[in-house]
């Protein structure tokens, strides 16, 4: 048995006789009362999320999960290919478990990846990654007197975000991976 | 809030900053309409409250022959004010930085954030939960925002506010009655029962609320604002208790959307039966294996003085401002978070 303060996003826990990734987790401290940690897990049979309070005094049966920095390769239909560098071993990653982090994946990119019992179950991204802008229309004079401060621009991978008006085509740029927004020139 | 650069490019940032200078703004407006007197009391304090679970953060101050002096910041403005009560003033406010130790850095929590504390002397807990009401309309119309957003909820903010106590709430969601849980035996075998772990260590406290976070709090608030009210006495070392029933004490906490607002008290003015509240809550704290410091004496004299029968509320503003705007985390709010500061 572990301690709460174990518990991190692609740890799998066993409740009630259920195996469950944490896809997020926050430590609270309320004040009136003990501290808890507040997580919301997905079952890994049925793909179901439940939210669980755990006080921090309680113990967290946390199973072994290893920890590999993988290599994205690519989708394959439902379910993303990854490559561990170092065995050159390939392995493929429900979507359903990649979730929303699946659109920023892009070929080449290095990911942490949960592996439980050879099944991969958890991928982390990085909170900042870089991406090539391939599509970009033009700023065009009297866009910010309009109000226009922004426009849509499709990177590299094919995900499409707001940038500010003065990105062009060809220029790098970071994406925060928490807010889907555009973060600065890279 | 994020980093500068990103507040300059990102038109939805940049709002939100904005919108929280407006609030600040309109806060002040708003208590200024209603005759408050903002105060201005210590951020640093040489004995901060005794809340079992809070974690003052730690200061030192060097006297001119470096002698050392531990002080601590405030995790909020309540002793101070109370003693501004004892002074002769009936309405007063203040909004300022409090600190909290062993908080998350991000979701709904910063170690630093904002507060607005008020009191009124005379005034009742139902007197600052009308006050709430009409500062989040009167925020809500100065800035033609009528949805206030968190996560997946959406809450109109023209219905009239919610009031449920306590005891109504583990009715409706446990269908049992509370006054039968009111003792630690009875709460662990209730908690057992539900399948939650009980160990030898839990406090009452601790017990109440795994059932209360588990069960109740995620529900509340979520198409109209909730107060809710009527706390076990146990669980209010600073309210009085409830006229009907001393079993139960007069604390209210504001739930919007599943997250807590704010959490306020029928203040207990009694000198005496707060001394021995806190008094109680330190031996609580050592129990804990916290750190602790003597029981303001200087408190306890305002409250011997006299404080006119009074009502308090302590609400999170930045909290307020992620409703508002809302922002996607209390990172969003924040200029420069702790989180940001140390990325």
């Amino acid at each position: 048995m572990a301690s709460t303060s174990d518990v991190r996003k692609g740890v799998v826990i066993k409740h009630q006789n259920d195996l469950f990734v944490v896809v997020e987790f926050q430590h609270i401290n309320p004040g009136k009362g003990a501290a808890f940690v507040r997580t919301r897990m997905k079952n890994l049979g049925n793909g179901k999320v439940i939210e669980i309070t755990y006080k921090t005094s309680e113990s967290v049966d946390i199973v072994s999960v290893m920890f590999q920095t993988m290599q994205y390769l690519y989708k394959s239909g439902d379910n993303y290919a990854f490559m561990d560098m170092k065995s050159y071993e390939q392995i493929e990653m429900d979507g359903d478990l990649v979730g929303d982090d699946g659109k920023y994946l892009k070929e080449g990119l290095d990911v942490i990846v949960g592996v439980y019992e050879d099944r991969p179950v958890s991928i982390q991204i990085p909170k900042k990654i870089q991406y090539t802008v391939v599509e970009a229309a033009p700023a065009v004079k009297g866009d910010s007197a309009a109000g226009n401060v922004t426009k849509e621009v499709k990177l590299d991978n094919g995900l499409y975000i707001q940038a500010p008006i003065f990105i062009k085509e060809g220029e790098e740029v970071l994406v925060n991976t928490e807010t889907g927004e555009y973060s600065a020139r890279a | 809030m994020s980093s500068w650069i990103e507040i300059k490019d990102n038109p939805r940032l940049k709002k939100i900053y904005e919108t929280r200078l407006q609030i600040l703004r309109l806060i002040r407006e708003f208590f200024w309409s209603q005759n408050f007197v903002e105060a201005e009391t210590p951020i640093a304090l040489h004995l901060p409250g005794q809340e079992p679970y809070l974690n003052p953060m730690p200061v030192e101050f060097l006297d001119p022959r470096l002698e050392s002096h531990k002080f601590f910041l405030r995790t909020s403005p309540e002793y101070a004010l109370k003693k501004l009560l004892a002074t002769g003033y009936e309405k007063v406010f203040e909004i300022g930085k409090c600190f909290r130790n062993e908080e998350s850095f991000g979701g709904t929590h910063n170690p630093e954030f904002t507060m607005i504390e008020w009191y009124r002397a005379p005034g009742t807990y139902l007197d600052f939960m009308d006050d709430t009401e009409k500062l989040f309309k009167y925020v809500g119309e100065k800035l033609s925002i009528g949805i206030l957003k968190y996560k997946e909820n959406e809450i109109d903010l023209a219905n009239t506010w919610q009031r449920i106590t306590v005891k109504d709430l583990w009715k409706k969601y446990l269908n049992v009655n509370l006054d039968d849980y009111l003792e630690i035996e009875p709460m662990k075998k209730l908690v057992s029962g539900l399948g939650y772990q009980v160990s030898d260590s839990d406090e009452y406290e601790d017990l109440f609320y795994k059932i209360f976070l588990n069960k109740i709090e995620t529900q509340l608030g979520q198409d109209v604002p909730t107060f809710v009210y009527d706390y076990p006495a146990q669980l209010c070392s600073l309210s009085k208790k409830c006229e009907d029933d001393a079993r139960y004490a007069q604390r209210a906490e504001l739930y919007i959307g599943g997250l807590e607002l704010a959490n306020g008290f029928g203040e207990l003015v009694d000198a005496r039966a707060q001394k021995d509240n806190l008094e109680k809550d330190k031996a609580l704290r050592a129990r804990l294996n916290r750190p602790i410091w003597s029981v303001d004496p200087d408190f306890i004299a305002a409250l011997e003085s006299g404080i006119k029968p009074a009502g308090g509320i302590a609400l999170g503003v930045d909290r307020m401002v992620l409703l508002f705007t809302g922002a996607l985390d209390i990172n969003e709010v924040i200029f420069q978070s702790v989180k940001d500061q140390l990325n």
